[in-house]
């Protein structure tokens, strides 16, 4: 007797979901971030963004500030990475750089998000011919390798910070339609999608109230994991002289200054760069971790 | 090989196709360049101090006057007969002619590319899993988690830098017919970072899970080789995930290289596609995307083609 009141005890806890569901967020970030790896680039890619934010308050020059007397120096105490052909400060523009960046990742990420997820929730939920289409025209943007896409998007909208945006955003709806459409259609089957169906609920509302949340996981994962290659693709484009246009200074706009002078002063390409590959890692291994925290099984590292 | 599977993608890629073309097409209706004055050498946009009167002339030349979906067809049924017309820019250069010069150059670096990364992705991966914990998984870990975080364009640089300059071993760029293969040798490099690092993790992982399944310990209970059950029962277990990336890669693969092609100064697709944007040549731009996507379509095919070859249970649930 005595074992089967303990026995009881447990699962008794579970049904009683209002009083878990609220305490789950705080300890689940908890444990997200009690793995180290999770916490050392979670850190990491906190500090990118503060010194993005921080920028004209870390350094002492200004970012189009022209020394001409200083020319092409490397990397010295007074200038840590450097100056480039007009003796701008390499940190300087390496850190507003920083700025956009990091908008233009976050930007396109989130407009992909939303348009994605609304395109793949609705072709899974509404199902039939507005599924099939829907599909079709994803497949077709899928098929133009997403930097030549985005190469033809920007040259039609000619280049500008809003016009990379905008590419950016368009190339990756694809793949949030997509993770969202195949996450939706496993939850559907689920029996609270059918009861909320049952008890009248509108379609808008089942899409709101009880797909979104539980899908929630992966494409939060995809839009971490997608973050990296967002901002390597505005470099790409920007490198290319088609992304964001000097005088603004993204990393991609940068390196392709420093291209110029590369076997004279390697270090205006190779720190812009580098600063690039820091994000990228920073956001790829705090991807990553979300995936396993999410989906445990997937676990890879 | 189940034929009608490869018939059904094969017919599902027409329609794809044509899609692109139409997308491809209408963006560059969108474009605020006039061809015409383009090809009358003037201000691209504004079409600047153009005689009216000549300006009309070209259209009615180049045949701007008809039609959109007239010369939709037009440039589609060009494009599939291989005869496309002179380029606007460089009226003595055939548009087919700029494509077929520039493909095998893109054919190369791709096809190289893709197999650089699983020649080093799948062995490092493989090793990696045998000696779980040991210093070569530990090195093989670095090596993918770095390799994913690389921008492509930047380490092409820096291989250049260091490979073609520094230590010169290798042209600094140029074409394939004037270096020979020491000419995409630091180009299939640069790109080939991305996808082997992700090969050599995915390797891992899916090595790793097959060598615990019941099979093959099994297998290794009644006395195999060690070596057959990690060939034959893991590896070609864990290829079949591997080849899903590969094609979902190729996307990569294809985007990375026109920025190295741009770095080295090879002629390929992605070359031409931005000398074309560069110049305001609308229709090679057009095409050369067109081409870009085809290309890409095809070798998705392949890859499709390629996971029935590898996946015996793929073969007998289409054939049942």
């Amino acid at each position: 007797m005595t074992q089967q009141a303990t026995y009881s005890a447990g699962p008794s806890a579970v049904p009683q979901a209002d009083d878990t569901l609220p305490a789950r967020r705080p300890s689940s970030l908890r444990r997200f971030l009690e793995r180290p790896s999770n916490a050392i680039f979670a850190a990491l890619a906190l500090l990118i963004v503060a010194a993005a934010i921080l920028a004209p308050w870390i350094t002492p020059f200004g970012y189009a500030e022209i020394d001409l007397l200083a020319r092409h120096q490397p990397p010295s105490w007074s200038h840590w990475m450097g100056t480039d052909q007009f003796g701008r400060d390499v940190l300087t523009r390496v850190l507003y750089g920083a700025r956009i960046s990091l908008l233009v990742g976050f930007s396109s990420i989130a407009i992909a998000m939303v348009l994605g997820t609304l395109v793949g929730t609705v072709a899974a939920y509404v199902g039939g011919i507005v599924d099939d289409v829907l599909m079709r025209l994803i497949d077709i943007l899928m098929s133009v390798p997403g930097v030549v896409l985005a190469l033809a998007i920007v040259a039609v909208l000619e280049p500008s910070l809003i016009n990379v945006i905008i590419a950016l955003s368009v190339i990756r709806v694809s793949q949030f339609a997509r993770v969202t459409r195949g996450a939706s259609m496993v939850v559907m089957k689920q029996d609270y999608v059918s009861a909320g169906r049952v008890i009248g609920m509108s379609g808008s509302r089942i899409i709101s109230r009880h797909i979104l949340p539980n899908i929630m996981g992966p494409i939060i994962v995809l839009a971490t994991v997608r973050f990296g290659n967002a901002i390597l693709a505005e470099a790409t484009l920007s490198f290319l002289g088609v992304g964001i246009q000097p005088p603004e200074a993204s990393w991609g706009v940068l390196i392709a200054d420093g291209y110029e002078s590369l076997f004279i002063a390697p270090w205006v390409s190779i720190f812009p760069g580098l600063a690039l590959f820091v994000t990228m890692l920073a956001f790829n291994m705090l991807g990553d971790g979300l995936r396993d925290h999410f989906d445990p099984s997937s676990r890879t590292a | 090989m189940p034929f009608d599977m490869v018939l059904r993608r094969l017919l599902l890629a027409v329609p794809t196709l044509f899609g692109v073309a139409l997308l491809v097409f209408l963006l560059g209706e969108l474009s605020p360049g006039d061809p015409a004055a383009i090809a009358l050498g003037l201000d691209y946009e504004s079409g600047g101090t153009a005689d009216p009167a000549q300006l009309q002339a070209m259209r009615e030349q180049m045949g701007l006057n008809r039609p959109v979906m007239e010369r939709f067809f037009d440039w589609l049924g060009g494009f599939l007969s291989g005869d496309l017309g002179q380029s606007v820019v460089n009226p003595a250069l055939s548009v087919s002619e700029i494509m077929l010069t520039a493909l095998p150059t893109t054919l190369i670096l791709t096809f190289g590319t893709m197999l650089v990364a699983v020649l080093v992705g799948i062995p490092l991966g493989l090793l990696s899993a045998v000696y779980r914990g040991g210093i070569v998984d530990y090195l093989a870990r670095i090596i993918s988690i770095a390799g994913s975080a690389t921008p492509t364009f930047w380490f092409a640089l820096v291989l250049m830098l260091v490979f073609a300059y520094l230590w010169p071993i290798f042209p600094l760029g140029g074409a394939l017919q004037d270096y020979g293969l020491a000419a995409i040798i630091l180009p299939v490099m640069a790109v080939a970072m991305h996808p082997a690092a992700l090969i050599t993790r995915l390797t891992r992982a899916g090595m790793l899970d097959v060598l615990s399944q019941d099979f093959t310990r099994t297998a290794r209970a009644k006395g195999l080789n060690p070596r057959v059950v990690v060939f034959r029962h893991g590896l070609r277990n864990a290829l079949i995930p591997i080849i899903t990336v590969i094609g979902f890669q190729l996307g990569g693969i294809m985007g990375g290289t026109v920025a190295v092609e741009a770095v080295f100064s090879l002629r390929g697709l992605g070359k031409v596609l931005l000398d074309a944007i560069y110049e305001h040549d609308l229709y090679v731009a057009q095409t050369a995307v067109l081409t870009i996507a085809t290309v890409f379509i095809v070798v998705n095919l392949l890859v499709d083609i390629l996971y029935f070859v590898i996946d015996p249970r793929l073969r007998t649930a289409q054939t049942r």
